[in-house]
């Protein structure tokens, strides 16, 4: 089980059997370079591979005025 | 994935560039974006010292810290824009940040000017970020100017002016498309305005921020929504990841050979200016937008019963 907490929305979401980054970007419907994904203090990019019990943090940033 | 550079695992991939990079070189290329933004544009000479615009975001406080660790003179402005809950929690950010690194730091009280921002929605009957988008410059220039600046520092960058100007051009208005860029030089009672950050995209200096600790306000506005430029930086994002490299190309490609064509246009048709009868500030009509937005709202306030019976309101 991967848990990611979205920002700024403020979601909290829970995936099973997702192997990289670029999967879990997919499944969220972001590009590339539409948010940094955050595991502990490292920025991941999309072909770094998660594990089970990972907790990932996307923060969206495109801001809004 | 691995840095470019020096083949150390990477944490930022950028397609754009058609590279990677591991912390310690996305500093240095971060660095080398804004000292090449600041000397090809001559955009802060040896001495000035530079206001720069905080509202507690990632672009402007990554802006602030970037020129402190280069060296420049910098004070960080925040105008607190009087709404509830949103404006105390990025004031908080803003001063959080330059208390913890020892910056200059200015506030102004929109509040306190007569003018906080959900009177001038409430009262105002027109699109309130344009009309606040009006007065946060016009507090940026007037503190720019009063207090001895020589410089105004904004952290838009590569996003923001991408999308300014696609709107800009959607209307093909000659004015704004006559001096949009980096530098806006000092003139008729504005100071120097300069976006050391145009090269860098907002995931860029999204990246430096978490890099640095810089703690920002990631809130969205809550009178923002629907917002025009979040459309056009989405329509962008498509077309750059079709076709990396458009952002810049199209931006670098408009400063060399679109707004010399304007800029001649806005010489031959452009308006001229005198300080404001009220507050001294330019403007082409008398009294300036922003001060005629203040009599709107004293006077629809004074006349609204609700404000006259409801003291905690006042």
């Amino acid at each position: 089980m991967i848990t990611v907490f979205i920002e700024p929305d403020n979601e909290t979401l829970h995936f099973e059997r997702l192997k990289t980054v670029l999967l879990l970007q997919q499944r969220l419907g972001l590009r590339v370079n539409d948010a940094l994904v955050i595991r502990g203090d490292m920025l991941l990019t999309p072909d770094c591979r998660l594990q089970d019990g990972d907790e990932i943090r996307i923060r969206k940033v495109i801001s809004t005025g | 994935m691995k840095c470019r550079k020096c083949k150390a695992p990477a944490e930022i991939d950028l397609p754009s560039h058609n590279t990677a990079c591991c912390r310690a070189c996305f500093a240095e290329y971060f660095t080398g974006q804004v000292d090449k933004a600041i000397r090809h544009h001559g955009l802060i000479n040896p001495g000035e010292r530079v206001l720069v615009a905080l509202s507690g975001g990632k672009d402007s406080l990554s802006l602030m810290l970037e020129l402190s660790r280069q060296g420049y003179d910098v004070t960080g402005l925040h105008v607190d824009l009087g709404i509830p809950v949103s404006s105390a929690a990025a004031r908080a950010k803003v001063e959080n940040f330059c208390t913890a690194r020892g910056l200059k730091l200015k506030v102004v009280e929109l509040i306190k000017e007569g003018l906080p921002i959900p009177d001038v929605k409430q009262y105002i009957h027109r699109p309130i970020c344009s009309a606040c988008g009006k007065i946060k410059r016009h507090w940026f220039n007037r503190v720019a100017l009063t207090d001895g600046f020589q410089v105004l520092a904004t952290g838009h960058n590569l996003d923001d002016e991408v999308a300014r100007l696609f709107a800009n051009t959607l209307r093909w208005d000659a004015g704004y498309l006559s001096d949009q860029g980096p530098c806006l030089a000092a003139e008729s009672g504005f100071a120097r305005k300069i976006k050391p950050l145009y090269r860098l995209t907002e995931f860029e200096t999204a990246c430096y921020a978490f890099l640095n600790g810089i703690e920002i306000h990631t809130a969205p506005c809550p009178y923002s929504s629907g917002a025009t430029f979040t459309g056009h930086k989405k329509l962008w994002s498509d077309l750059e990841y079709t076709s990396p490299g458009t952002k810049i190309a199209f931006y670098d490609g408009f400063l060399k050979r679109g707004r010399p064509a304007f800029a001649q246009v806005d010489k031959d048709q452009g308006r001229a200016v005198a300080p404001c009868t009220t507050c001294a500030s330019p403007t082409s009509t008398g009294v300036c937008g922003v001060c005629r937005l203040k009599i709107a709202v004293t006077e629809r306030r004074a006349a609204d019963p609700d404000r006259q019976t409801d003291p905690d309101r006042q």
